[in-house]
């Protein structure tokens, strides 16, 4: 079930409903229902892969804190878990793409091998693993205590706002949540309603348009001009962020419905001065969770500089692969590593020093933020092109063709949406929706949910994209 | 809780609010650019059409190489110069679309009389959940019978099918194992998925008793397309009743025109147990519809000879002017009792070079008369290109007692030689029209002989009679040399 469906829509109060009527004992019960029926609606069958992990790390859990006093143990146990949920990962996300490099590898070689492998990944996979991961290695650290209750802890694992792109949710958030009692609160309702809106407007309204015009360049780069090309490259920076954060949104706020917070994904990253900023606010809960269990245990950042750079393409080059079994999303990952260190190298040959005046240092923050704009813009084509060979395209045609090819032809209306999303982020720097109405005069309040209902229901593209992070 | 719906009050007044704003500036776009069939039924109005024919591609697509380019409709509308007719064309529609197309005209309008095209095929699992149903689906969100803004929420919500085209097959596949085939004799295959895996496995074999793979790739689609039954909780037939109410509730007279399929590739490429099913799904729609008070049903499934179809490669039904005349001069025959007096008699239809057609009169033959009218050829004049002859006979029997066969005559210096075809196993029904229909390759022996004759031959004292004999020369097998064009 997608969020912005008609079934949501009906699935959504339905759940609320449900859960402020029943008692707080029966609530958890109802929500797993929800969410295996949320989760089944996309192919039934996989529930079963989610199964076999609930199992599996629920089982280690217990069996670590069983065995708190005996290190080894813990560690097998742990170990056991990490590699069996690593191993179906693999097998669902990372067997197809490495049968294809052995195949095409092979043939380099003259060897005659036809294997082939078709396994559709089944939806959020990367995402409910991590999330799993998370509590077995927060119990192993003794930072969180082991989740008797089955129904609970597949609650946790499988609860339906973040199921499919998170946020990856942390026991000590989740978990904790999931135990205590909600009361019905008209604030809840208030707040949830807001993000659920805001999160449609931002998907429905500005990703979806600027995918059509995404699409169509990126399936024909050779047929625009480069201005063309070059608008597409940033339409997609903008059709990316707003598809996920818009996903993200959504997810808070139907949580929020029923009083549970989770944990913000995103916090204005194309206002961040540089890459390492970036990477504070975009996709916030798996750079922490990188940032937790890899970057950290690695050394992170109190090694000398050379371990410390390996350390940082390490995270970067794991956070590609997580994203796609794709060469193309290793080599994203690696750039953003890359540039990280090379930022890192520079602020520590030229120091940053704040200017004297104001206005040159809003005009300097301004160029950082627009200069970080423009790569992490250039390194999306990685992300989005099909291939190398449509990557490569795609960097072609933006600088080798300002004379020729058509121009792509955006309606004003798509303009004004994306201009109204970029005064919204602008307003919501480093705060949410949900909070930034709270200060609002009643009449300012709704004229503002009245242009978001009407946006979303009159002003919304058709076309169905489904959300960007579904692939992941 | 009362804040709760103060709140849900100001949304209510809110939504009447915009939903007067989006009907006022921007539904007409919207209807424009995402339910473009609006402006057919916009345009049958615009025309002041007394008669609108609903149909899909087979109304509107031509030969490579016609020079009439004629839909079906406009020449319907020849034989009633004075009566205003109109179409409603849209590629891959059915009864769903035809509903909310017929939908979309205004009480109003002086629209008397609906013709929709009943295509045997829609009926089916594989066109039930065809790829094109999404697209189709999305087409009338926007045209349902709730306020504007309401549809406009459907819309941006998906409130239709999405679903890939790998689902959409998996759909029609689930159905082709699951849906039974009950025949009243015993028959091999229990669904129409053991049927297609049994004639992809064993294989068409031609004449020379070779296995031909594109034939049995196309054996195959006939079993796909036409072996079904249709019951009572088919998605079309609710559709079409539907069509039924709608009518009867503006006061339109309603003819359904049943296609017509190509039931010559389909007794030649898989036999006379789908064309069984083929005539049981016929009279399934003739005996539940044309039993209705001012609802004609136009038989047309078996009167268009394979000469006639235009892609030899697939089960559309696309004719060539000669099919699409046939079928026009059926509809006219049944608005004739609408508009009697503007009917226009255009005379005996003209057939194609090597098409032979005895109509228009009936033969009843019997011990006492046994033979039809003949079709006598020299044998020279038989095309070199013309591989095979479709022979169909229309017939109605009072019992089964006769021996009417088709008798295919070759008079040469050596002398006669008869050969016979029963028409028994084809046609079984009593007191009913039925076809039999007949593909033969044309050997050394045809054209060897001076003289061929073909009739139809009933020594029995039971009779039967015949008012239909269609003999067509055609290539051996007609490749799909010639694309079919839409006039759209």
């Amino acid at each position: 079930m997608v969020f912005n469906s008609i079934e949501f829509v009906i699935f959504l109060p339905i759940v609320v409903l449900l859960f402020y009527l029943l008692p707080q004992k029966a609530r958890w019960l109802m929500l797993l229902v929800a969410s295996c029926v949320f989760y089944m609606w996309f192919v039934p069958k996989y529930i079963l892969i989610l199964l076999v992990t609930i199992i599996i790390d629920y089982s280690a859990g217990i069996l670590m804190e069983k065995h708190a006093d005996e290190p080894k143990k813990k560690k097998t146990f742990l170990v056991i878990s990490v590699v069996s949920t690593l191993l179906v990962l693999f097998i669902f996300k990372y067997l197809g793409f490495i049968n294809d490099n052995f195949v095409w590898l092979c043939q380099k070689l003259g060897l005659d091998v036809r294997t082939s492998v078709n396994i559709i990944l089944p939806i959020g996979l990367s995402f409910h693993t991590f999330q799993s991961m998370s509590y077995v290695i927060e119990v192993y650290r003794g930072h969180q205590k082991a989740e008797r209750h089955f129904g609970y802890y597949s609650l946790y694992v499988m609860f339906f706002p973040q199921l499919v792109t998170g946020p990856i949710e942390r026991p000590g958030n989740l978990l904790r949540q999931l135990h205590e009692y909600k009361d019905f609160r008209y604030e809840n309702i208030s707040k949830g309603m807001r993000l659920i809106l805001f999160g449609l407007f931002i998907k429905m309204v500005v990703a979806d348009h600027l995918g059509a015009y995404v699409d169509e360049v990126y399936a024909n780069p050779a047929e625009y001009n480069s201005w063309s090309v070059m608008l597409a490259m940033a339409f997609y920076s903008f059709q990316i962020y707003c598809d996920f954060f818009g996903y993200s949104t959504i997810a808070l706020g139907s949580a929020k419905l029923m009083g549970f917070d989770i944990s913000d994904n995103f916090r204005t990253p194309y206002l961040a001065k540089n890459i390492a900023e970036f990477w504070h606010r975009w996709h916030i809960s798996l750079s922490t969770w990188f940032r937790d269990y890899v970057y950290f245990p690695l050394g992170g950042s109190r090694v000398k500089f050379g371990r410390w750079a390996f350390n940082i393409l390490v995270v970067f080059v794991l956070s590609g692969i997580w994203h796609g079994a794709a060469w193309t999303f290793l080599f994203w990952g690696f750039a953003h590593g890359l540039l990280h260190i090379l930022e890192k190298a520079l602020r520590n040959r030229f120091p940053y020093k704040e200017p004297n005046s104001k206005w040159l240092g809003i005009s300097l923050d301004a160029l950082r933020i627009a200069k970080t704009f423009v790569l992490v813009t250039l390194f999306w084509v990685m992300f989005r092109a099909t291939d190398f060979a449509n990557m490569r395209d795609i960097f072609v045609a933006a600088v080798t063709n300002f004379g020729g090819g058509q121009s792509l032809a955006v309606k004003p209306e798509v303009w004004l949406y994306l201009a109204l999303f970029i005064l919204s982020d602008l307003l919501l720097f480093n705060t949410r929706f949900d909070a930034w109405c709270e200060g609002k005069p009643m009449v300012v309040r709704w004229l503002i949910y009245a242009l978001l209902i009407f946006l979303v229901i009159a002003c919304s593209s058709v076309n169905s994209f489904p959300f960007i992070y579904f692939q992941f | 809780m009362k804040k709760l719906l103060i709140r849900i009050g100001i949304i209510a007044v809110l939504l009447v609010a915009m939903n007067w704003v989006y009907t006022k500036w921007f539904f007409e776009k919207d209807l424009l650019e995402h339910s473009d069939i609006i402006e057919l039924p916009r345009q049958v109005v615009a025309d002041s059409c007394q008669v609108v024919y609903l149909g899909e591609s087979s109304n509107n697509t031509y030969g490579y190489a016609e020079s009439d380019h004629r839909k079906i409709s406009a020449m319907v509308s020849a034989y009633f110069p004075k009566v205003r007719v109109g179409d409603m064309t849209k590629s891959a529609s059915h009864a769903q679309t035809y509903y909310t197309m017929l939908k979309q005209v205004p009480k109003d309008a002086p629209v008397e009389t609906v013709i929709v095209t009943m295509n045997l095929r829609s009926f089916d699992a594989g066109w039930i959940y065809s790829r094109l149903e999404t697209a189709l689906r999305k087409q009338i969100v926007l045209l349902q019978d709730y306020p504007p803004l309401m549809n406009r929420f459907l819309l941006a919500f998906k409130a239709y099918p999405i679903r890939s085209e790998e689902e959409w097959d998996a759909i029609a596949r689930k159905h082709w194992k699951k849906d039974p085939l009950d025949f009243p004799y015993d028959f091999e295959w229990n669904n129409t998925h053991q049927w297609d895996s049994a004639m992809a496995w064993g294989g068409w074999h031609g004449f020379d008793g070779q296995r031909d793979q594109q034939l049995t790739e196309l054996a195959c689609h006939y079993i796909k397309s036409y072996a079904f039954q249709i019951r009572d909780d088919n998605p079309r037939i609710k559709d079409f009743d539907a069509i039924v109410d709608l009518c009867r509730e503006r006061g339109w007279h309603l003819v359904f025109n049943l296609m017509a399929e190509n039931v010559d590739k389909a007794n030649e490429l898989v036999g006379k147990d789908l064309l069984f099913l083929m005539k049981q799904n016929r009279d399934y729609l003739m005996q539940r519809y044309d039993t209705q008070e001012d609802v004609t049903v136009v038989n047309n499934l078996d009167l268009v000879r394979d000469v006639n179809f235009i892609d030899q490669d697939w089960t559309t039904e696309h004719y060539y002017g000669e099919g699409r005349h046939i079928i026009a001069h059926q509809v006219a025959q049944a608005l004739r009792q609408y508009y009697p007096n503007e009917y226009q008699d255009l005379g005996l239809l003209q057939y194609e070079a090597g098409h032979y057609c005895f109509e228009g009169s009936e033969d009843e033959l019997n011990v006492e008369r046994p033979y039809s009218q003949t079709l006598i050829l020299p044998a020279d004049s038989l095309q070199p290109d013309w591989g095979m002859v479709n022979i169909a006979v229309e017939m109605l029997q009072p019992d089964t007692l006769n021996d009417a066969q088709i008798v295919i005559e070759k008079n040469g210096e050596q002398g006669k030689t008869s050969t016979y075809y029963d028409l028994g196993p084809q046609i079984q029904s009593i007191g009913k029209w039925e076809f039999a229909t007949f593909a033969l390759p044309i050997d050394s022996t045809f054209r060897e002989a001076g003289q061929i004759k073909f009739f139809v031959y009933n020594p029995s004292t039971s009779s039967v009679r015949v008012r239909r004999f269609d003999i067509s020369f055609r290539p051996a097998y007609l490749k799909p040399a010639v694309k079919a064009q839409s006039s759209r």
